[in-house]
């Protein structure tokens, strides 16, 4: 009994120590005595202290593998605007472990350790419960990854630079009717996900749009991989197209399988389909299969050919659409610091007010009054084991 | 028929996953739900093996047995041999056990990352065959002939070897048995053993069938598996396979004819009639009263 | 530094109120996994029905959201736990994680709970509320542990069958847990997404429902405050990591699995388990005058069992066979006969643990039917032991008695969490009475101690003390003197038959021959299920039948020690001796002044 008590009074006591101990963690008073803002502007700007830029992202838990790319773009970001010389940013990057009670406790230690702004989180419907503590708190958060519907509302402090299914779907669907004269289709989408829900309603509206048949609307978990029995059954409608709103877990197998059971008519997905995975996965059955999104990995945009290469020479693969618009954050973070030139976050959030055509992996992207972003979106076919543009 | 078939294919990976939780339960009363783990290290530790090693499938097979074997004696050693004893043996076997998936799980993502991981794309031939009018991959029929094989081989191994009668003999009464001299200990690890293995094998085969590892298939499949094992019966072997290959067919035919949106809803639902009806499952022994 | 804590804070709360929901049925035995899937319901459908504005300008929009949630809880646990209350271990685990699942995607197919995209909730909860939440909840479950409904869950917990035996109605019960625990969910769901201004369905997922277990079984299941020990060490983890400076990523999990093994395995009983329990401050009550007066037992003589052509068989195996029986108030009826007679599968129909085949019998005018329920017995006046010992082991040799009197003790749970004087008045009754009868049976200075603890011999008798707490008019004793040496069966032998002068019938099955002839008003002998003998002991012991049945049998020790004791040359004596003893004078009917002192 004698040393369980030990053991106890050691662990209690040294959880608490830890706890105390973390009053302000170093580098953190710079947001108090305003040594943030710097001289000069735009290229010239130069801020004495390092600017702190948090991130949470879903690094281990049913996110994990959207968010590592997320990160590491993130940091492959940080360091070449870093070289740039006359600012630099200091980058954080917590684990919310897929968890939304963790990301709200990781959004309170960034606040109360004077991040400048914060990127993420990963999933929308955690940006749901964080997004209200920042703006509560005047912390500006710039979303990398949330396309639902409702995150901006939350505050002027939330921005992002995810172009939401709305923007990215309807353009997706008129391009198939015009150039594959699509008329009837079958959906099918994961209905326990937030982002693949969403894209299915934009789907939906933008085919009633087009006045396209619906003749079936399957619905799949986001857990799923064996599609043979869906498919059989869309195989049944004898459409001309398949309409998929799924994540890329989901989209390899369902290509795959497609293919597989003998449909040969063209599968039509959104956002999360735009991953080299899908290349690398499906291989030869990805031939075909028409993408919907936010970013061109193709594209030969300057800034997006030396991404591709550095990211992929850093980290051993190839970046997909999430470490994209990360590292294009990243960028228009630094439009918006270097304009007004202050790391302050009150001039951070008038800054990002002021985003127009900046240039970024994404192309020129400007945030609008609702703070949400806009830019082209694009329709890419896979041709030769390549996303290009569809024409 | 089409759809009799996919669902037999189906369920015959959820009657392998299952058959590992329900020898240990039968045998030593135990449910170890670091199962899924198991299933996930599999199909990850067999990518790994095909892609830096060139290994083909049919050698991976025994490999992936022997991995699953060694956890297995792990996951006995660790988390449930320190428990036995203990009144509260079945509630803290089921939390270690979690424990050991946990720390499991986040050693895969150390060594191999969080993104999905695939076979290579020349693994496996994708021919496609005929059988009575309808179309099925080979590797489907390689995938139910080998979950249909192993579990014929442990269900004779449990009723005819002098294994089997050692790990029966437990399954009544374990106090008994190591008073007759059993090495109850060496035959708990080499349950334990075996529903590994089947458990990582399943892993791999589940992965061929969609080409498709990631961190949480193990999860997902879990719960279908419990099911199984409620409808087929808890500690029954062909009750697992039974249970898994009903569950299939009737999740298939769920999805053609009353939509997919309530597909799961089919497994639970089956699990609660069978649980009402039937406690005991389809195969499994009414336990008596002790007084 | 408590800005920055702030969400910690209220998020340790409101999973500590998680985890008592898991405690509650835990406490009582149940592996239930049920209650995230509860508190999802609670929390979708308090959505529906929570103001904006303050009810009536006054009731605040919370507490409408409160109230209901747990309504909803609770009845859906009911509803829940109709089909499901009577699985057991593993099987109710799997089929109230199926229910969670079913939860999860019912509400995901619901365009109300706008599906997986989920709903918005204004910002209702904070640190401070869900603490004050917290600590009403906690406050509930302290005052439970020392009620008679909190003593009854913990009796079913360690043996549900001796609890039955007890009066306690063991299914109603567990809905009774079942349905605190569903409140208990209702309000964690409906505060957590008043705190964190949305909810999902996806949330309340499989993997929370094994969290949320996971922190009850941290922190332990046998002291009220488990729960919130376990939220506050899984909650602060993570946070520790970030402080310390671990690398997020796997290492994080990885360190959070260790350690959560490291738990389970070296601390059983959880995080409690390392708050050394003061050492029963529960003195014995010795003052006479606190003891209540019980209701008088009935009249000597009269007939409190009536057996009539009972019998059991199994399949082509006859048990028992055609037994006609009766047995009065204040005798001792002695059952003896081989092993294997079926004496205890007699018995086992007489207290309704086993329904009979043929034949009827009335047992304190409860008529025996397939139907009779062992508990209902137990209410009419019936207590028994059992041939292997089944005591509540982890409970203490007083708390054991004190559950023996359910039967004659009211619940004071609702008293008791208004402090109210006529609680701690009926507590005091009840220890008074359990103290006398530890005291009679000679385990007065072992009150304290783990009943699991005890030496067989006090085990036993600890086991009396229990079935008498009850105050029973029949009692039933299952080889109470098996592992006794001389000198303890003869102790034994007496207390047995002060029971029986203070007017409490006793039925014994027993194997010491000895000890029943000097014992018993009556005997009766079985073999294979048939009674063969019948009648006074020395009758029996003269009947050349029952010896030759005992050497007939199998030949077991105890049946060779029966058979030399009966041919033994003492034999005579001790039955003469016996004749004068029922002819001559009584021994002081009632020597603790436990029963009635208006009774003869």
């Amino acid at each position: 009994m004698r040393k369980k008590l030990l053991i106890a009074a050691a662990s209690g006591s040294t959880l608490l120590l830890a706890l105390t101990a973390c009053s302000t963690p170093a580098g953190s008073d710079s947001a108090s005595d305003g040594s943030l803002t710097g001289t000069g502007t735009g290229a010239e700007c130069v801020i004495d202290s390092a600017v702190p830029i948090a991130a949470a992202f879903s690094l281990t838990g049913a996110a994990a593998q959207y968010g590592e790319g997320q990160k590491n773009a993130l940091e492959l970001a940080v360091k070449d605007l870093n070289a740039v010389g006359g600012v630099t940013y200091e980058l954080t990057v917590e684990d919310d472990a897929t968890d939304p009670k963790q990301a709200i406790q990781v959004f309170d230690s960034f606040i109360s350790s004077g991040a400048s702004i914060i990127i993420g989180p990963t999933l929308s419907n955690t940006a749901k419960q964080t997004d209200p503590i920042a703006q509560d708190a005047g912390v500006p958060v710039l979303g990398v990854s949330n396309t639902a519907a409702g995150i901006t509302d939350i505050g002027d402090y939330i921005f992002r630079d995810s172009l939401t299914e709305d923007a990215v779907i309807p353009q997706t669907v008129k391009a198939a009717v015009d150039k594959l004269g699509v008329q009837k289709v079958v959906v099918m989408y994961a209905n326990d996900d937030a982002f693949t829900e969403s894209g299915y309603q934009a789907f939906a509206a933008a085919l009633e749009d087009q006045n396209v048949e619906v003749a079936d609307t399957l619905t799949f978990s986001k857990a799923d991989t064996d599609f043979r029995a869906l498919l059989n059954k869309a195989k049944q409608s004898d459409a001309d197209a398949i309409i998929v709103s799924g994540l890329i877990d989901a989209a390899v197998p369902l290509v795959t399988q497609a293919r597989e059971i003998g449909i040969d008519t063209p599968i039509i997905g959104g956002n999360g389909f735009n991953s080299p995975a899908l290349i690398s996965g499906a291989g030869k059955a990805a031939e075909g299969v028409i993408v919907g999104a936010a970013w061109n990995s193709a594209s030969d945009n300057e800034q997006n050919v030396k991404f591709i290469e550095d990211f992929t020479a850093t980290y051993s693969s190839a970046p997909d659409q999430f470490a994209a618009q990360a590292y294009a954050g990243m960028q228009i973070i630094d439009q918006a610091v270097r304009g007004t030139c202050s790391g302050e976050r009150d001039d951070i959030k008038a800054g990002l007010g002021d985003i127009t055509d900046v240039p970024t992996v994404l192309g020129d992207v400007s945030l609008n009054s609702n703070r949400d972003v806009e830019h082209d979106a694009l329709v890419q076919v896979v041709e030769d084991g390549q996303f290009v543009i569809l024409n | 028929m089409q759809l009799f078939l996919d669902g037999i294919f189906l369920g015959s990976i959820y009657a392998l996953f299952a058959i590992g939780f329900t020898l240990v339960f039968g045998i030593l009363d135990r449910l170890n739900l670091a199962h899924a783990a198991v299933f996930t290290a599999g199909a990850l530790v067999g990518i790994e093996i095909v892609t830096r090693f060139g290994v083909p499938i049919w050698l991976l097979i025994p490999i992936v047995l022997v991995f699953g074997a060694v956890l297995g004696i792990l996951i006995e050693r660790i988390a449930f041999r320190p428990l036995a004893g203990r009144h509260d043996a079945h509630f803290a076997g089921l939390i270690s056990s979690i424990a050991f998936g946990a720390i499991l799980l986040s050693l895969l993502q150390a060594l191999y990352g969080a993104d999905t991981r695939r076979f290579p794309a020349d693994a496996f031939p994708s021919t496609r065959v005929e059988i009575f009018g309808a179309t099925v991959s080979l590797l489907q029929v390689i995938i139910l002939i080998i979950s249909v094989s192993l579990m014929v081989v442990l269900t004779w191994l449990v009723a005819k070897s002098k294994l089997g009668r050692g790990m029966r003999t437990i399954a009544e009464n374990p106090h008994a048995a190591s008073v007759l001299g059993l090495n109850v200990g060496r035959i708990s690890s080499t349950t334990f053993a075996l529903s590994s293995a089947l458990g990582a094998v399943a892993g791999v085969l589940f992965t061929l069938n969609v080409n498709a590892a990631s961190l949480g298939i193990g999860n997902a499949v879990e719960l279908k598996a419990l099911a199984v094992i409620v409808v087929g019966g808890m500690g029954s072997l062909p009750g697992a396979l039974v249970g898994g290959l009903i569950l299939g067919v009737t999740e298939v035919l769920a999805v053609n004819y009353i939509g997919s949106s309530w597909r799961d809803m089919v497994a639970f639902g089956l699990l609660f009639l069978i649980l009402i009806l039937r406690p005991q499952g389809l195969f499994g022994a009414r336990k008596t009263r002790e007084v | 530094m408590l800005a920055e804590y702030s969400s910690l804070i209220t998020l340790i709360a409101l999973t500590a109120i998680l985890a008592y929901s898991f405690y509650a049925v835990l406490i009582a035995g149940q592996l239930s996994l049920a209650q995230v899937g509860l508190a999802s319901l609670a929390a979708f459908t308090s959505a529906l029905v929570v103001p904006a504005e303050p009810l009536f300008g006054f009731i605040p929009p919370l507490v409408i959201g409160i109230v209901f949630g747990m309504f909803v809880g609770a009845i859906a646990a009911f509803i829940l736990g109709l089909p499901v209350i009577r699985l057991r271990g593993v099987f109710l685990a799997i089929a109230t994680l199926a229910f969670g699942e079913m939860v999860r995607i019912f509400l995901i197919n619901q365009s109300w709970t706008n599906g997986a995209q989920g709903l918005s909730f204004s910002k209702l909860v904070g640190p401070w509320i869900a603490w004050i939440a917290l600590a009403g909840v906690a406050y509930w479950f302290w005052r439970l542990s020392g009620s008679r409904l909190g003593r009854a869950f913990a009796a079913i917990r360690e043996d549900e069958l001796a609890a039955t035996t007890m009066g306690i109605d063991v299914p109603r019960y567990r809905m009774v847990s079942f349905v605190i625990a569903g409140a208990v969910a209702g309000l964690y769901g409906v505060l957590l997404a008043h705190f964190s201004r949305f909810a999902d369905p996806n949330e309340f997922s499989f993997t929370a429902a094994v969290d949320g277990l996971v922190t009850a079984v941290v922190g332990g299941v046998t002291l009220f405050i488990g729960p919130i020990l376990g939220s506050a060490f899984l909650s602060v983890l993570p946070e520790v990591q970030r402080v310390i400076g671990v690398d997020a990523g796997w290492i994080r999990p990885t360190i959070s699995g260790v350690l959560l093994l490291v738990v389970i395995l070296f601390l059983p009983g959880g995080l409690s388990g390392l708050i050394p329990l003061r050492k029963s401050t529960k003195r014995l009550i010795v003052d006479p005058s606190i003891r209540p007066s019980l209701p008088s037992l009935p009249a000597a003589g009269s007939e409190l069992v009536n057996l009539s052509g009972l019998g059991k068989s199994y399949g082509g195996v006859h048990a028992v066979q055609s037994v006609d029986l009766t047995v009065n108030a204040g005798e001792v009826l002695g059952l003896i006969g081989p092993n294997g007679a079926g004496k205890t599968t007699l018995v086992n129909m007489v207290t309704a643990l086993t329904p009979p085949s043929t034949g009827t019998g009335t047992v304190l005018g409860v008529p025996l039917s397939a139907t009779t329920k062992a508990h209902r017995l137990a209410q009419a006046g019936v207590a028994r032991t059992f041939q292997q010992i089944k005591l509540f082991n982890r409970l203490s040799a007083l708390e054991n008695v004190l559950v023996g009197g359910y039967r004659v003790t009211k619940d004071t749970l609702l008293r008791r969490l208004f402090f109210l004087p006529s609680a701690r008045r009926a507590e005091r009754e009840a220890m008074a009475m359990a103290s006398a009868q530890l005291i009679r049976v000679g385990l007065g200075d072992k009150a304290a101690n783990a009943a699991g603890d005890l030496s067989y011999g006090d085990q036993r008798r600890l086991e009396i003390a229990r079935a008498l707490a009850s105050h029973p008019s029949l009692l039933v004793l299952d080889e109470p003197a098996a592992g006794m040496n001389h000198v303890e069966a003869e102790s034994l032998s007496e207390l047995i038959r002060s029971l029986a002068a203070d007017g409490i019938a006793v039925l014994v099955i027993e194997h010491n021959v000895r000890m029943m002839l000097a014992t018993c008003d009556r005997i009766m002998v079985l073999n294979f299920g048939e009674i063969i003998a019948f009648g006074k002991p020395g009758d029996i012991a003269r009947d050349p039948r029952v010896l030759e049945a005992y050497l007939g049998s199998s030949g077991s020790d105890e049946d060779a020690d029966a058979a030399s004791a009966l041919a033994s040359e003492n034999l005579a004596q001790v039955s003469a001796d016996r004749d004068d003893a029922q002819r001559g004078l009584h021994a002081d009917p009632d020597p603790d002044g436990v029963t009635n002192p208006e009774a003869n």
